[in-house]
């Protein structure tokens, strides 16, 4: 469904991604893990353009996208099929639950308000926020946020969701409902890519394990090898310092 | 007080307080309103980076925020007609010229305050696949100017005590009909302290508006 070539991100001569290659099919839950700072968050952002990318290629339903000389249509394309799950929510401060869900639908899909209204309400209840629809962000605890969050990317029918740490702005009592979202999509077979520091979390829903560091793949494989019998040195290295 | 003083000042409030009713509050709200315009246009431009129209803005902004109000007026109302751009009042001069004084100052605390609004605002519309303006029209704009609503209402409450600047290009305001009664009573202590208290009861009640406002867009998002 999607296949990335050669991705290749420079912040300021600062090389943070160089040369990611990889393929999502479709049902596939790919986490990625990794030591801060060695890109993941920004292989999410360049996958939906939020960060332009210096060089690469996205496949993406067979069409080819030159990721560095992507028009706005192309782009808009790209994002008509994807989701977004922020770090911190991002959810429109002036918008209620339910309207922040709607707003994509309504404004940019051109969905009628009735059928809008009835999908959002829809995807509320899936996330467990159909009560609080009318409250504010600012009324709403963070995993709360995230919650709605979830059901925003959801009722645009993506087909794919990127989730970028869905949990590290969390209090550790929150983290749970999130998780727990994020389990019964994966259940559901929605193709979903996640970078996440929840390691036990991502060893139990991932059907594949990107292990990154420095801007590179390490190492790739399922759960049970990257996790039981990681080749690479510096994978163990890294799976240690989250044993303790 | 005697029987003389207070009947000067009882004859004399009405004598102001009609022209403030007539021409300095519609002097203010005209002027505000316009510049309300001119400050979101500006600082939208600025904002989102327009090329060479930026530039335009930045100058706007440099020329009126760098000379006194009072010049701006005298060189509208005195100054261009030389140049063959005469005013069918002076009323209508002032308004332009206090538009784009307070529009100037306004736009940067729109700026502000548009800047203020958190950049993953912007990248969750784009993520919906909003665009630009979309997102600008309806997430980032009025999240900002709920921000700025405190700094524009002192903006206005200034512009109803600058007006008295426009009795300088003959507008026939409070002040200018202050002076004129003082010329004739020569009571200017009674008669200035007179309109001093207009103006601060016309600005009381626009802090009274703002708290009013502010409560009500608090409750927009949900804040006490």
């Amino acid at each position: 469904m999607i296949e990335v070539r050669n991705l290749k991100k420079t912040f300021d001569r600062d090389p943070i991604l160089k040369g990611i290659s990889f393929n999502v099919e479709k049902g596939d839950v790919i986490s990625v893990i990794g030591p801060s700072g060695s890109g993941k968050t920004t292989l999410l952002r360049c996958l939906n353009f939020l960060t332009p990318s210096d060089e690469g290629t996205l496949v993406f339903d067979g069409k080819t996208y030159d990721m560095a000389h992507t028009s706005k249509k192309e782009i808009n394309e790209i994002r008509k099929k994807t989701a977004f799950v922020f770090q911190n929510y991002n959810l429109f401060l002036n918008k209620t639950a339910l309207e922040n869900v709607t707003e994509g639908l309504i404004i940019a899909r051109k969905t009628d308000k009735v059928i809008a209204n009835k999908k959002a309400e829809e995807m509320l209840e899936k996330v467990g926020m159909l009560e609080r629809k009318d409250r504010y962000p600012s009324q709403l605890s963070g995993g709360q946020q995230q919650r709605v969050a979830i059901a925003r990317a959801l009722a645009l029918d993506p087909e794919i969701i990127y989730f970028d740490e869905p949990t590290s702005a969390l209090d550790p009592e929150l983290i749970g409902e999130v998780l727990e979202v994020i389990r019964q999509l994966a259940a559901e077979k929605r193709t979903m890519i996640i970078v996440s520091h929840e390691m036990n979390f991502v060893r139990s829903i991932s059907s594949r394990i990107l292990f990154m560091d420095g801007g590179v793949i390490v190492e790739e494989g399922s759960p049970e090898k990257i996790f039981g019998d990681p080749k690479e040195e510096r994978t163990r290295e890294f799976l240690k310092t989250y044993r303790r | 007080m005697n029987g003389r003083l207070w009947e000067i000042f009882l004859n004399s409030f009405t004598r102001i307080l009609i022209p403030g009713l007539l021409v300095t509050i519609p002097l203010t709200l005209l002027a505000f309103f316009l510049a309300m315009i001119i400050a979101t246009i500006v600082a939208f431009i600025r904002f989102a980076n327009v090329r060479i129209i930026k530039d335009i803005c930045r100058f706007y902004v440099w020329i009126i925020r760098g000379t006194p109000l009072l010049v701006q007026l005298f060189f509208a109302y005195y100054g261009l007609p030389i140049l063959g751009i005469t005013w069918n009042s002076p009323f209508v001069c002032a308004v332009v010229v206090f538009a784009l004084n307070e529009g100037a100052y306004a736009s940067e605390t729109i700026r502000g305050a548009l800047n203020s609004v958190p950049e993953g605002q912007i990248e969750a519309g784009y993520c919906v696949g909003m665009s630009y303006l979309q997102i600008m029209m309806r997430i980032v704009l009025p999240q900002a100017l709920r921000a700025a609503f405190p700094a524009l209402m002192n903006g206005l409450i200034g512009m109803v005590k600058d007006t008295s600047l426009a009795s300088n290009i003959t507008v026939t305001e409070m002040f200018f009909t202050t002076r004129t009664i003082v010329t004739t009573t020569y009571e200017p202590l009674l008669l200035y302290l007179e309109v001093a208290m207009i103006y601060l009861l016309f600005s009381s009640v626009l802090s009274k508006l703002q708290v009013y406002v502010e409560k009500k867009l608090n409750a927009q998002v949900g804040k006490e």
